[in-house]
């Protein structure tokens, strides 16, 4: 191997030594500014929840779609439904569960959306 | 080294940083996860404030709503929440949002004297990580006075303050009810010449739960009437309070509505 070709090299590693040191020792990532849909299981699972309570006294469906839009593009059911294969593995309690099957029941009756033949 | 050998050993090192930062932000950036409440950016912060505040109104459970609070330190205190009460209504927002986070800060504000929520020792959110106490039944909410919609409130009394603390002049209206107690959450419109306003009570919990205020410019002339209710107050109009040190000041105007005693 030449001697310039050495050279290069180990300057490439010290390259690499300095962008990974300053990435992760000097200016570490920090989360601010987050969306929703990056919330922890639990927290999403307990604004899932929240949006069931609430629409336990409101009856507003659109109102609780609007709501979970916000935690990712997965169908609203999807994500009821992960929310509440997480409170019966982690034993909430029976309200909290009757409220997200309650708010998964009414998404599940809403009719398909028509498919279009183009 | 010779000046000959110190070019490949810098362009290493450039195409070393250069393959770094290609790989951290091209190649594999970061993809966010995991994050807690407190790391949302402000506005859905506020989003899950007005959620908290509406579970909160649908299931009365305080204890529940302190631990979810406590996990936006930014933006769950009483004051903040007041704040954004007032926000959305200038906003527009559903009237029952606004009264859930109204009535949210009104509790807060007879739970906690102080106005910064901190984190419950034993109670959380609903996360099996939490706390079994969430596990147990709800408690029941704490009552607090509320309105009779059409209650017959009646203007009891036309002050006018000259010593308000408040730096600007104000309306100050105070709603109570028939056994003298404040009433929180009655919405206030206020109408002048060219405009109109609304505000709810309670929001200023440490002046009082039946409290509410609003600005008032001079030479303008304001209605103060309660909605859902009859009591209207007219001709309004900001006065100038003379000192003893013979200073002039303009003054504030408190209006008191009671709610008579059912005969």
């Amino acid at each position: 191997m030449s001697l310039r070709l050495s050279r290069f090299l180990i300057g490439l590693a010290i390259g690499l030594a300095l962008g990974l040191g300053y990435a992760w020792l000097l200016q570490p990532v920090t989360y601010v500014d987050t969306a929703p849909d990056s919330l922890r299981q639990d927290y999403r699972t307990d604004y899932i929840l929240m949006v069931a309570e609430a629409y336990q006294a409101e009856g507003d469906l659109s109102q609780a779609l609007f709501r979970l839009a916000s935690l990712g593009p997965e169908p609203p059911l999807v994500i009821v439904t992960g929310a509440i294969d997480f409170a019966q593995a982690n034993e909430f309690t029976t309200d909290d569960t009757r409220a997200l099957t309650e708010l998964a029941a009414d998404l599940r009756a809403i009719p398909a959306t028509p498919q279009t033949n183009d | 080294m010779n000046r000959a050998g110190l070019g490949p050993l810098l362009l290493g090192i450039l195409a070393g940083v250069s393959a770094g930062l290609l790989y951290g932000w091209v190649v594999q950036p970061i993809r966010v996860v995991d994050t807690s409440p407190a790391s949302l950016r402000v506005d859905f912060q506020d989003e899950y404030v007005a959620l908290i505040a509406v579970a909160h109104a649908a299931t009365g459970d305080l204890p529940r709503a302190l631990a979810r609070l406590a996990l936006l330190p930014a933006v769950g205190s009483e004051d903040h929440i007041a704040a954004l009460a007032q926000a959305r209504l200038a906003d527009g927002r559903p009237s029952a949002e606004v009264q859930a986070l109204a009535a949210l800060a009104a509790e807060l504000g007879s739970a906690h004297p102080s106005s910064t929520i901190g984190p419950s020792p034993t109670t959380r959110p609903a996360t099996p990580q939490a706390s079994p106490t969430l596990t147990t039944t709800r408690p029941r909410p704490t009552p607090i006075p509320t309105a009779t919609p059409g209650a017959p409130f009646r203007l009891s009394e036309r002050l006018l303050v000259c010593d308000d603390p408040a730096p600007l002049p104000r309306l100050q209206v105070v709603v109570l009810d028939s056994a003298g107690e404040g009433v929180p959450n009655v919405l206030v419109r206020v109408i002048w010449d060219t405009g109109q306003d609304q505000f709810f009570t309670g929001l200023k919990p440490e002046l009082g739960i039946g409290f509410g205020d609003f600005s008032i410019e001079p030479d303008t002339e304001y209605t103060v009437q309660l909605s859902e209710s009859d009591a209207i107050a007219t001709g309004i109009r900001s006065e100038t309070c003379t000192e003893s040190s013979g200073a002039n000041h303009i003054g504030s105007w408190r209006l008191t509505f009671v709610q008579p005693e059912a005969p």
